[in-house]
């Protein structure tokens, strides 16, 4: 066939904003006057930004999001292309140093409403609960102010509403089934779990990724096209796009795309009074309003924070400890490349299709403490090309012959937890951006722990490559994520914002994304930074009268609301299985 | 030596009795009971199918449930319908019927699931093989119609004569008159006279018709499903391609043909049964060569070759060699 | 910019059995006949309009001047050769760096110790002319294939016999990795590049139904493997890793992959 029937699929004819082939807004956007002071102003709808935006609107607050990228029509605005993806990450100026200097943009950032969750591969674990005290089990890193059981429920609502297809049974952490079922395996994967099958490692296959297997709502199934990073037209990879902003825009909040947050605005008696921003054309205007919320994510939210500086906070808003910046942390991310005899085609299938968590908790028969999962990972020929100009040294003739060989390689990933450490961080640097605001400099540097873990690490996932079968193993040193920067913590003097994101400083100040994680265990944090925004919400909703008067919220554990989920999510696939927890 | 082989002698006379019993009854129309067990039997397999194919699915619509609870409806029914006339009689062809409109919504619901999917419809090929299965839910369908045949039969006991067809089919009235009116007692009389059909083992032609028709299914099915894996094995991936339409076009034949119905029909039906069981050995094979093998059995099993797919060709074939026993109206 | 060396034969991939060039072909690699672009159709309007641009659209050299273009087209001939391609049939990819380099786009980060990226190029443009001249008297553009090679290898190891002061504004490994991932992106960005490594290129609204065992779509093809060895006196056929000595260098603009 050389053409569909009816011949080539021509652009679509309907005006509406579209959301993936079947999915679109339904009502048009709410309008705040500036002038009108809303309850709440929201800065980043990514990620966390998404789902505070639907939760706070659902429950009849007045919120508005100020979103840096554009709000996108995806169907238009997104191809299926590489090098054509370019937009979706966040390419204004950061500067990256240090001794093992972070690399940024389309690693790891995030630009347009949804965010990173626009581009992530959608890997969507639990963190353990061993993750929540890691300082009391291995005296490293921090604890977080609570525990695993703090989360589950969140886990299990947004395991509901993304929603996550993965195995019945996750034997790792927590042990717990997903709501929708598992992905088929690609070449990649078969790869994966032919290794662990060998070494006798445990492993899963098909998730937990939080793409669909099976319809949602207006949502398609997955098509596996290998395509998730460049951001899903097909509408069954999870974004906050796709998830929770058709349902905020229902519920009436505004979303104004393309304005660049320039500060956070104080009143004279200390707290916040709104957020000053760069609209699209590039004029400064105000929106007032009760309480701010930042979602910018690890290095926009202190960047935002520090750039705020005023009379009475010349260190930064809500810097009084002097950690807002700090405790920065990557996850190691080595992507391990096997030869094969036979063919592969790593670009089909999703990139996120299997993993192993076996390694994940501290080893005592280890050198280092805390450990790594290891992932499915699926480069598209530029992103491979780059990876072989590093892990084979590889240019020249050299470069076109292993390029030729494509379809016999396959990756996989290393997601090893880095720990927290204070001086890698995120600070203000002298150059500034086109809106004349100072970018952001990110310091960071790796420890004796973390090097020990990457190295062992490695050595594990080069062992299952080869145990699958692989002729040539090479690897490449990279990471991934980005997590803290303004981290939560119960002591003021040590973090920014308190268990529930308010900031330590100001009542009427949170921060609300991958920022406030005190540390990162070896799981891929979208699935946390989501939950989290939920349980913050509730903590708004909860308290909202107190908030509303310029109060601190009292320190209470906000109820569990249900009620507040996007309609439908509820009642939508598969019955959880009540596994018995693991005692450890 | 010689008791021993007037033992065999005497075994084998009644096992050709039993035999020639079985055959009577068929022709008969008395074996409301072994087709009551065998239409729960393969109620169980397709629901167990339906189970995990719409866990692949995710149930992510309610409705999707719907088939794996009324299929183990018809199971437990299917079973007391071997124990209890009245169940047999009264309750059998309720869920049997519900089962088969079941099938057909499936269907409608397949077909506007391909159309959803990104360029539905305009690349059939495609949107098919990765979508839900379009013909699965009619080949759902097929136990319901063996549950709705197996409550219309006598049972294994009945005497074996029946009263004439002109006392059970009373005339109900041909009355002039138009549209609906008209034709629901004609509708009426034509099912009634059906069910004497059946009720007397006259009813080859309506199964080995449904035993082109489910072939035909299962064909198409072996068709995309086995041109997704690119005939990797070419004979054994081909053998259903052959083997199903032989049996759709003997199975649609023997509708005018009675000598198609007992010579062809049975020899094609007997492939199709060995080639569907030969097709359920290599699919559990597959499954069990799937990375991981049975490390990973749920995974394997749903993502493997679908192990029943194949026995729905057998089931298929088995309702071809029932057709070849029974009996056509009289007047044919 | 073959055109400089007549006799081109010595640039041409050998055949490892008998050891005579490879003749050029229309689509060198392992797919012959496959192509992505002839699936167009079962694209989306957004990605057949943005991948067509770049076949069709091939932007003009607006940020190199005429010398520096020159130099850097020579390096492109050798980072990504081409000359196993019909000359009609290779990538442009000079006028897509120089594109990016224009249009300013970023990759949204810049290392501390790194000029930004435009001057990044004209710096080591002029370091490799620097190299060239120091070794072999001559411009990088004058310079035999196998000196080219020779060149940039001491870039590659992190050794640079010349250019000391550049080098102190500009890591060398760093710059290394910039030049190669430009050149490469812009490379395998292009739609001729996946045809001759067998990629499936754009899938929606189509996706892919044969996801296992590296089997074929039904509109891709199966691989046809033959043996070639890159021309006799290049350097850049082996595999060495990049100099510098940093262990946890994650490459400049490496993409995302979970």
């Amino acid at each position: 066939m050389r053409e569909p029937i009816f011949g080539r699929f021509d652009p679509p004819r309907s005006s509406d904003h579209l959301l993936g082939p079947v999915q679109r807004l339904k009502t048009p956007m709410r309008h705040y006057r500036e002038s009108e002071e809303v309850d709440v102003c929201i800065v980043g709808v990514g990620s966390a930004g998404g789902v505070l935006l639907q939760r706070l609107s659902r429950a009849g607050l007045r919120v508005v999001g100020i979103e840096s990228g554009p709000f996108w029509d995806v169907e238009r605005d997104w191809v299926s292309d590489e090098a054509g993806s370019h937009k979706l990450y966040w390419n204004d100026l950061r500067i990256t140093a240090g001794a093992n200097p972070i690399t940024l943009g389309e690693n790891n950032s995030g630009h347009g409403v949804g965010g990173g969750s626009v581009h992530w591969a959608a890997f969507a674990p639990r963190f353990h609960p061993s993750d929540f005290h890691i300082y009391e089990l291995d005296g490293v890193g921090v604890d977080w102010p609570f525990r695993y059981d703090v989360i589950r429920p969140y886990y299990e609502m947004l395991e509901r509403e993304m929603p996550v297809a993965g195995p019945a049974r996750f034997p790792w952490g927590y042990p717990h089934s997903y709501p929708y079922g598992p992905h088929p395996s690609a070449g990649v994967g078969d790869v994966l779990i032919k290794g662990c099958t060998k070494l006798g490692i445990p492993v899963v296959a098909g998730g937990p990724v939080a793409i669909l297997s099976g319809s949602y709502g207006d949502r398609q199934h997955c098509i596996y096209r290998g395509f998730c990073i460049q951001g899903c037209k097909v509408g069954a990879k999870q974004s906050t796009l796709y998830s929770h902003v058709p349902d905020a825009v229902a519920c009436g909040a505004e979303i104004r795309d393309r304005s660049m947050a320039a500060r956070v605005n104080l009143r004279p008696d200390g707290l916040v009074s709104g957020v000053t921003y760069f609209d699209a054309a590039g004029n400064e205007r105000h929106q007032r309003c009760k309480l701010v919320v930042i979602s910018g994510y690890a290095i926009e939210t202190p960047r935002l924070l520090l750039n705020s500086a005023s009379p009475g906070h010349e260190k930064g808003l809500a810097n009084s400890s002097d950690t807002v910046g700090r405790y920065l942390m990557v996850q190691a991310g080595n992507v391990i490349l096997g030869r094969f005899p036979q063919l592969i085609r790593l670009y089909k299938g999703p990139p996120a299709h299997a993993l192993t968590e076996e390694f994940y908790e501290t080893d005592p028969r280890r050198d280092f403490a805390r450990g790594f999962a290891v992932q499915t990972v699926g480069p598209l020929p530029i992103a491979f090309a780059k990876q072989m100009m590093v892990a084979k040294g590889a240019w020249g003739w050299g470069l076109r012959k292993v390029m030729m060989d494509y379809n016999h390689w396959a990756t996989l990933g290393l997601l090893g937890e880095l720990l927290p450490w204070a001086d890698n961080r995120v600070t203000i640097a002298e150059e500034r951006d086109g809106h004349g605001l100072p970018v952001a400099k990110v310091t960071y540097g790796l420890k004796e722990n973390d090097k020990k873990l990457i190295e062992f690490g490695k050595r594990k996932v080069m062992e299952i490559m080869s145990a699958a079968g692989a002729e040539e193993v090479v690897q490449e040193a990279r990471y991934a994520h980005l997590i803290g920067g303004a981290r939560m913590g119960d002591d003021p003097d040590t973090s920014v914002v308190d268990r529930f994101g308010c900031s330590h400083d100001i009542p009427n100040l949170f921060c609300c994304d991958g920022s406030i994680l005190p540390t990162q265990g070896s799981a891929n944090p979208g699935l946390t930074i989501q939950s989290l925004a939920a349980r913050t919400a509730n903590y708004i909703i909860a308290q909202s009268d107190r908030l509303s008067q310029g109060l601190r919220g009292l320190p209470e554990e906000p109820p569990i609301r249900h009620d507040l989920s996007p309609p439908g999510t509820y009642q939508r696939g598969i019955p959880r299985i009540p596994w018995p927890a693991r005692q450890s | 030596m010689a008791s021993r082989a007037a033992q065999r002698r005497r075994l084998l006379r009644q096992a050709l009795h039993e035999e020639t019993l079985i055959t009577q009854h068929i022709r008969e129309g008395r074996f409301q009971r072994s087709l009551a067990v065998v239409a729960a039997l393969a109620s169980l397999m397709s629901g167990g199918e339906v189970a995990y194919e719409h866990y692949r699915g995710s149930y992510g619509q309610q409705i999707m449930y719907t088939p794996i609870i009324l299929s183990a409806g018809l199971t437990a029914t299917g079973v007391a319908a071997a124990f209890n006339r009245l169940i047999a009689r009264r309750l059998l062809p309720l869920i049997s019927l519900l089962v088969l409109v079941d099938g057909v919504v499936g269907f409608i619901f397949h077909v506007r699931g391909i159309a959803r999917k990104p360029g539905g419809w305009r690349v059939p090929v495609n949107n098919m093989i990765m979508g839900p299965p379009v013909f699965a839910p009619l080949l759902f369908g097929l136990s319901g119609y063996l549950g709705l045949i197996a409550s219309f039969l006598r049972r294994e006991n009945d005497p074996a004569a029946l009263e004439p067809i002109a006392d059970r089919v009373p005339d109900i009235g041909l009355r002039q008159g138009r549209g609906l009116r008209a034709a629901l007692p004609r509708l009426t009389r034509e099912g009634l006279i059906f069910e004497h059909h059946v009720r007397e083992g006259r009813f080859q032609r309506n199964i080995a018709a449904v035993a082109g028709i489910s072939a035909f299914f299962s064909g198409c099915e072996a068709a995309y499903s086995h041109y997704q894996n690119g005939f990797q094995y070419r004979w054994l991936q081909s053998s259903p391609l052959l083997i199903a339409p032989l049996l759709t076009l003997t199975g649609i034949g023997s509708i005018w043909s009675r000598r198609l119905a007992t010579t062809l029909l049975p020899v094609i039906s007997a492939l199709a049964l060995s080639d569907g069981a030969m097709g359920t050995f290599f699919h559990a094979r597959g499954v069990l060569r799937k990375p991981g093998g049975l490390r990973l059995p749920l995974y394997n099993l749903i993502y493997g070759p679908p192990l029943f797919a194949p026995m729905l060709l057998s089931a298929s074939g088995f309702l071809g060699l029932l057709a070849a026993l029974l009996r056509r109206p009289a007047h044919t | 910019m073959t055109s400089q060396n007549p006799a081109a034969d010595h640039l041409l991939p050998v055949d490892p059995q008998s050891g005579s060039p490879l003749d050029p072909r229309r689509q060198p690699g392992y797919y012959p006949g496959f192509s992505t672009l002839d699936q167009r159709a079962f694209w989306d309007a957004a990605t057949r309009q943005t991948v067509m641009d770049r076949v069709e659209q091939v932007p003009a050299i607006r940020f190199f001047d005429g010398g520096e273009a020159a130099t850097m087209q020579a390096i492109c001939n050798r980072i990504l050769p081409q000359d196993d391609r019909d000359p009609e049939r290779r990538i442009p990819v000079l006028n897509y760096l120089d594109n990016r380099l224009y249009s300013g786009m970023s990759d949204g980060y810049r290392y501390e110790d790194m000029p930004a990226d435009g001057d990044a190029f004209r710096l080591g443009i002029q370091a490799i002319d620097e190299i060239s001249v120091h070794l072999h008297a001559k411009r990088f553009t004058e310079l035999e294939m196998a000196q080219q090679e020779e060149v940039l290898e001491t870039i590659h190891d992190a050794h640079p016999p010349a250019g000391g002061n550049i080098w102190k504004r500009m890591p060398v490994d760093r710059f290394w990795l910039l030049l190669v991932q430009d050149i490469a992106a812009a490379y395998y960005a292009h739609p001729w590049s996946w045809d001759e490594i067998g990629f499936g290129g754009p899938a929606y609204p189509r996706g892919y139904v044969r996801l296992e065992n590296g089997k074929a779509e039904p509109w891709e093809k199966d691989e046809q493997r033959y043996e070639w060895e890159p021309p006799p006196g290049a350097r850049s056929g082996g595999y060495r890793p990049v100099g510098g000595g940093r262990p946890h260098h994650a490459p400049p603009g490496q993409s995302g992959t979970h």
